[in-house]
This record gives C-alpha cells, structure tokens and sequence, in this order.
C-alpha cells in the first residue's frame, strides 16, 4: 500500500525529469546535425555545383539562417505538433514518422513479449535448479546466444527460412496502401531475429534474479509453511524476480527501438531506424531531428513504464530481507 | 580531372541509362509489337520514406530509373550515331556552323497522357524547369552551356536556343538527362501528365512504385516500343537484402550490387550476373592536391602514379570485373586518348622519383569512403603500394555519405578518393589544375573543325596523363543480376527497363 500511496507524486517526479531530459536532448540532436561535416546543401547540390548553386540551395533550404534561429523554429513547431519538412522531400516529417514508428512499436512489443514469457521460463526453470544439468545446458544456449552477433543471427535466419526452406519472405516488401504490420508473414523473421537477439541477456538476468530469490529468507519462510515445487516458483519466487526482469525488459524495449537497425536493414524493415540512417545519410535535418525526438520521447516513456512496473512489482522477498 | 560526387554520379547516371537504351536499338530493327507479357519486379536502393516523384530533386539511382519510365527523354546518348545521340521527344538537333545556334526539331505526333499534344513550348518548359522548380544543381547542366532566357519558340514544333558560348557538344547535353514534360507543371504526383513508356498506377515512398505500360507511348516510332505489362519497382537499400529478395523470389531483377556478392552469386541456378561494359564504367579515381606541398612536385605525383598494382586490385578487389585504368577519366568513350602508353606498375622508379624530389619517407593520409563499390578495398591496396616505396601513408576511411558531404573540406583533403561516373572527358573537366590543359578542353569542345577538337583533347589528355594529379586504377562497370527469365535490361551504370522482357 505504501508504494501505491507514493505513486502519484513518483509518477509526477519522472515525468518532470522526462521532460527536462527530452528538452535537453532536443538540443543535443540539433546540436549534433550542426556539428556532422557537411550538410543537406553539400548532399544535394553535387560537387560541380556553383557556388551561386550552392547558396540558392543553402537558401532554398533554410539553411543560410542562424543555427539558433533554426533551433527555436524547430523546438516552437514540435510543441505544436509540427515538425517541419523533409529537406530532400518536401514531405511533412510527421508522414514519414508515424507509419515508421508504428512498424517499429509494433515489431518490438512483439518481440519483447515473446522474450518476456521465454526468458521468464527459462530463467525461472534454470534459477530454480542452479547448478543442475538443465540449468548447464539452458545457460550454454543463453551464453551461446549472448556472444553471437544480432547480423549472423538475422542472416542465419534468413538463410534458413527464407533462402533454403522458402517458408517465410527474405524481405519484407509491404503491398502498396498497407502497412508491414497487417502482414503477419513479414513479421516472423524480423521479430525472431530481435527475439534471439535479446533473449539471451534477459534469460540470465532472470535466472540470476531468481536465485537470488530462491536464496531469500522469503522463500526458506514459504518452504517451511509447506510450499514446494510449481507453487512455490509461480506463487512465491517469480513474482519476487520479476522486478528487475521487467526493468530489463524495459531497457531493451527501449533500445530496440532505435537499435534494430541491423534488423531492419537485412530484412528491409519499413522501421524508424532504417528511416533514420537514410535521413542521416543525406543530411536532412527536419526528419533526423524529428525522428530523434520520438525515439527520445518513446524511450523515456518505456523507461518510465517499466519503473512503474518495477515499483509496483517491488518483491516481498527484498523488502523481507532488508526487515 | 572530372569532380564528380555521388550526386553527380547519379545525375550522369541518368545519361548511362540513356545510352544503354540506345543501345537497344542501335541495330536498327524494330523492336517487336508489343504483347502483355506480365509484371517485371526490379529492385533498387532507394531512397527511404523520403522518396519523391519529383526526379529534378530525387538524388537516387531509382528516381532516374522510374523518371526515364515515366517522363520521355528528349535524347539519349548513342556515340555509334552520326550526332552522337539517338533522338527520342526530339526528333533532330540542327547546330548553326559557329556552334552558338541549336535548332531544336520536336518529333511530330507525341502525346501526354491528357491527350494533349507535346509542343515546342513544353521543351523548353522542360529545359527551365530544373531553375524554375529548384532542382539539384545537376539537373541544370543545359542552363550552364545554354542561353535558355533568349530562346524562341519558332513553331510548334521548332525551338531555337542561343549557347553562352560556342560549344560542339550541345546535343550531348541536350540529350544527356533531360525528360519531357508538360509546360506548366509544378508538381510531380500519380497523376501528372507525362508522355513515357509506362504511367504510375500507384507509388508508396520507400516502399514501391506500381507502373502500367503506356498505350499511347510513341516507341514504335523509334523502335523503342515496351514489351512488359507493368514494372513494380521496389526499394531495398541493402545489398545483401535485394540479394536474398532475388534467391527468395521477391524480386526478379536487382540492381547494384557489390563485386562480393556478384562472385557468391555467380554460378547459381537460375540467376545470370551481368556487368556493365565499356564506355559505361565509372572511373574511380585517387585525387592528389597540389596545395599540400609534397604534391605540387609533379615527380612526387609521377611516383604515386607509378607505385599502384593496378592489375592486382582488378584481381584482388573486383574479382576481375573492372578494367584497367590509365589515370584519365572516359575510357571507352570516342574522344579516349587510347594511344597513351598504359602506366606501368614499376614501384622502382616511383622510389627514386620520390628520392629526387627529396620526398622519400614522406607521410600522406589517403581518405576514402564507401561510395562505390570496391573503393575502400583499393584504397587500402593503394596504401599498401605506397608503404612499399618508402611512403609514410595510412588511410582515413568515413562512415557511408560522409565523403562528399562536405564538400569545401573534401577538395581541401591532401589526398582523397573519388570518382567520376561514365562520361565525355570534355565538357565535364573541372579547370584549375594545369591550365594548359584546360585551354585546350575549351578548343576541344568549340573547336571549329573535329579534327581540331580531338586533336585539342588529346592534347589535354596527354598533359593529365604526364602531369595530373589523379590516379586511375580502374574503371568500374555497375553489376545487376536478375532471374535467367528476365531479358533486354541493358544496364550499364542505371538499368533502362523500357525493353525489358520476362519469358513466361
């Protein structure tokens, strides 16, 4: 009850901090598109450009006006919901944006609650046995999955399934007016590439967490009341182990948002990583910023939400064990 | 001495489609009537959620590819013609005796898809609108040779355009990459009006543009008429995915891929891998400052010339498919200095060029990126021959984009790699080097007479070769691959898809 009383002014505090830290890093991305060697005018005008050329871009652009001037059109605009247009395009940056990301959140969730029920099950099964033969093996596997890099993982994939078996498409080529999501075969290769990629890291924390639990004066209290087996690991010990899981599994939410760009790319991903490297790669700062912005914002968001978790996961276990 | 970035490359790109769909009917006979036989899937890099219609702003390879499908060239170039070019919207290029007049003659009876009939007006519509509409620079090379504010419209069919100064290869700019559109047009969507071989049916940006053979296209007046019922053109920025796209049956023609995976590829059921051929091969190329004061000894640029392994790095580097280079740009191409001594590899000599010119154990930094296949592997290789002759060189490499980025700072590098896409040495020599040389480019290109400016270019090419500050290892032909049911893609640099053939 006390964490629950708390969580009004827990929430209040984070999402003060949240927007201080996206304000921040609005000027970090900025900052960062100023400070790249060249810019959207060198990108596009072509090296035998004049200069007379050269500045008609630069203008054309916006480009010849103050960096801060820039910043605070920019920062104005996506308060109000506008961030601006593609300087390669024309196109409103929020057009490019939303479907990208939707790709994207949707690829993740998915991916992360599949590695949530698998790492929780296999970790709960390798914790409650540490040291046993079960254990040896599924931590082989997880280890093995840890130092294999996401590209081989994904190009074995692709390889296997796609290229020898031919059950699932190589790449993801969305029909024309859809989106990838509706297309449940497009997302199985994709996803399992994200899933392998994390499961690992996930799988030991939990495992680690549960013993720590197992280990706890909570448990060896529920032991002598009598609790043995699947009741004591799903009524006693999992719910214990699972706050820092689901922090974990929050982070890597987070990070696989912007970071499954290994993934997107070999699968041809219509995601908003894949978009950001192509934006970057021509300079165009609207949509770097823009997209910059809402990974930030759906970063902090997922951070934020797996605290909450976390918190109201808060085990009896600790908290026994610190009394 | 061409400065070309991927920009360039790309505009020039545009040109090499041209030429290679010139190719297609330089023999002379009519291409067969056309029959529906099907969708061709072709995939390219692209250009991401970014992509635009609008082909005077897109700076991919694919927005060229679909704009030469969707918009009519006025021209394309065909260096086996009597003019140089193959006529397309244009049906001929009168050029006065003091080359400062163009007549333009616009082939009767075109059509745009409104019904509406292609005039001498809407020429010189498409030749403004790269200034009007505010295209990439490289779109507005016609502006720089010609005098568009004073052209006329004599009849409908019939423009005169004044040159800013005498110049004999006008047709080939003319020709080079530009489209036919409609006067007026200010926007570039599903439904503008064009007069091509195929419309757009449906395009989703980064993902896929849908395009549907044009019934009233005016090929079989050219022997240019479309065999396919619809082309599907889909994005895949990565090599390796439009690979797998090709093995896992996505896709039946990819283009653009790296000489690694062309080797894997080769050999495999049901695939064919095909090479770019001569003249159509960019020239990739070593640039060497000669404000940084070791390269303003032309014994020191002699040496470095000298010390490349060009034949390993076609060996080692391209599997053999790229050809030996000769440190000038256009090989291949009519007004090629062919009689030059080949450059030797003869790492002895380049050691004591360097000795005399009291350079030995001097230290460069080559930098390079990756904007184009193989150029970072050469660039190694390069540094490696020149760390053999007693060199201090290492090697810069820059993430993907990068090189050109910024390109103040790129010309400013002590020594750089580069490259220049297939075309004419003449009117696309960039002048400040050796100035000997670059008043002759201007005889060889208003010259009065051929002999005169073959004989002026051969000249310059002659004093680049002795005394210039690039290195030319090799010239690079694009590499496509394609399904063995997929025929008549003649890609070169850029496919032209427009005869392209699918056997059922």
């Amino acid at each position: 009850m006390s964490h629950a009383r708390g969580m009004p002014g827990f929430i209040g505090s984070r999402l003060c901090i949240a927007v201080v830290t996206l304000g921040i890093l609005s000027v970090v991305v900025f900052w960062a598109t100023e400070v790249l060697p060249g810019d959207a005018v060198g990108v596009l005008s072509g090296s035998d450009a004049t200069e007379a050329e050269r500045a008609a871009v630069r203008e054309a652009l916006g480009l010849d006006r103050p960096a801060p001037e820039r910043y605070l059109d920019w920062v104005g605009g996506a308060l109000r919901g506008d961030l601006g247009v593609s300087m390669v395009s024309g196109r409103p940056v929020d057009e490019i944006l939303v479907p990208r990301l939707l790709n994207t959140l949707v690829l993740v969730v998915i991916a992360i609650v599949v590695i949530a029920a698998v790492s929780v099950t296999i970790g709960l099964l390798s914790g409650m046995r540490a040291g046993g033969p079960l254990d040896r093996v599924l931590s082989s596997a997880t280890m093995g999955l840890i130092a294999t890099p996401d590209f081989l993982l994904a190009t074995l994939l692709l390889t296997v399934f796609a290229t020898m078996l031919g059950l699932f498409p190589a790449v993801s080529l969305v029909p024309l007016g859809d989106s990838a999501w509706q297309h449940a075969e497009l997302l199985v290769l994709p996803t399992a590439a994200l899933v392998l990629g994390g499961l690992g890291g996930t799988t030991r924390l939990v495992r680690s967490s549960v013993i720590s639990v197992v280990r706890s004066p909570y448990i060896e209290n529920a032991r002598l009341n009598g609790a043995r087996g699947l009741h004591l690991a799903l009524a006693h010990v999992l719910p214990n182990a699972l706050g820092p899981g689901v922090q974990a599994l929050a982070i890597m939410a987070a990070g696989l948002l912007g970071g499954g760009i290994v993934v997107e790319t070999l699968f041809n991903y219509p995601g908003i990583g894949f978009e950001l490297t192509q934006a970057v790669g021509t300079r165009d700062v609207p949509v770097v910023a823009g997209l910059s912005l809402a990974l930030s914002t759906c970063t902090l968001m997922i951070l934020l939400l797996g605290d909450l978790a976390a918190r109201l996961l808060g085990g009896r276990a600790s908290r026994g064990a610190t009394r | 001495m061409v400065e070309l970035d991927r920009r360039r490359f790309l505009g020039l790109g545009a040109f090499t489609a041209a030429v290679v769909a010139a190719g297609l009917t330089g023999c002379g006979t009519a291409a067969t009537p056309a029959q529906n036989i099907g969708r061709l899937r072709a995939a390219f890099a692209g250009g991401g959620a970014g992509e635009t219609l609008n082909y005077l702003v897109g700076p991919t390879a694919l927005d060229f590819v679909r704009a030469r499908l969707v918009h009519a060239a006025l021209g394309m170039i065909d260096v086996s013609q009597p003019d140089g070019v193959r006529y397309g919207a244009l049906e001929s290029i009168d050029v006065s005796d003091d080359l400062t007049t163009y007549t333009l003659h616009v082939r009767p009876g075109i059509a745009f898809t409104d019904g509406s009939p292609l005039t001498a007006e809407d020429i010189l519509y498409s030749l403004r609108a790269p200034a009007l509409l505010q295209g990439l620079p490289f779109t507005q090379i016609v502006g720089r040779d010609f005098d568009l504010d004073n052209a006329v419209i004599d009849d409908e069919h019939t423009l005169t355009l004044p040159t800013l100064r005498p110049i004999a290869d006008g047709r080939l700019l003319l020709c080079q990459s530009m489209l036919a559109i409609k006067a007026g047009t200010t926007e570039f969507t599903n439904t503008t009006v064009s007069c091509g071989p195929f419309v757009i049916s449906a395009f989703q940006a980064g993902q896929e543009t849908l395009l549907t053979r044009n019934p009233d296209y005016f090929g079989a007046a050219i022997g240019d008429e479309p065999t396919l019922d619809e082309i599907q053109l889909l994005s895949i920025a990565d090599d390796n995915a439009r690979v797998a796209a090709l093995t896992g049956g996505q896709a039946d023609f990819i283009s653009g891929i790296t000489p690694a995976l062309a080797q894997n590829l080769d050999g495999a059921d049901g695939v064919v891998v095909t090479n770019g051929e001569l003249p159509y091969a960019s020239c990739l190329r070593f640039v060497m400052n000669p404000s940084f004061e070791p390269f303003a000894d032309v014994r020191v640029r002699q040496a470095f010339k000298l010390a490349v392994d060009r034949q390993s790095i076609i060996d080692n580097v391209y599997y053999g498919r790229a050809y030996l280079g000769n440190d000038i740009p256009a090989l291949g191409f009519p007004t090629y200095h062919s009689a030059l001594e080949q450059r030797a590899y003869d790492p002895d000599t380049a050691r004591d060029l360097l000795e005399q010119a009291g350079q030995s154990g001097m230290s460069v930094e080559l930098t390079v990126g990756p904007e184009l296949p193989g150029m970072v592997e050469t660039a190694t290789l390069i540094v490696e021959n020149l760390q053999a002759i007693g060199v201090d060189a290492t090697l810069a490499e820059l993430p993907a984009g990068q090189l050109f980025a910024d390109y103040e700072a790129y010309t400013a590098l002590p020594f750089a790699a580069g490259y220049n896409p297939p075309a004419l040495f003449e009117p696309n020599h960039t002048p400040g080097v050796l100035p000997e040389a670059d008043a002759l480019v201007v005889t060889a290109r208003g010259g009065l007479t051929e002999d005169e400016r073959l004989d002026a270019s051969h000249q310059a090419q002659q004093l680049l070769w002795e005394n210039g500050n690039q290195i030319g290892p090799v010239f690079v032909p694009g590499i496509d691959a394609a399904v063995d049911a997929v025929s008549g893609v003649r890609d070169q640099q850029f496919p032209d898809l427009t005869n392209a053939r699918l056997a059922e």
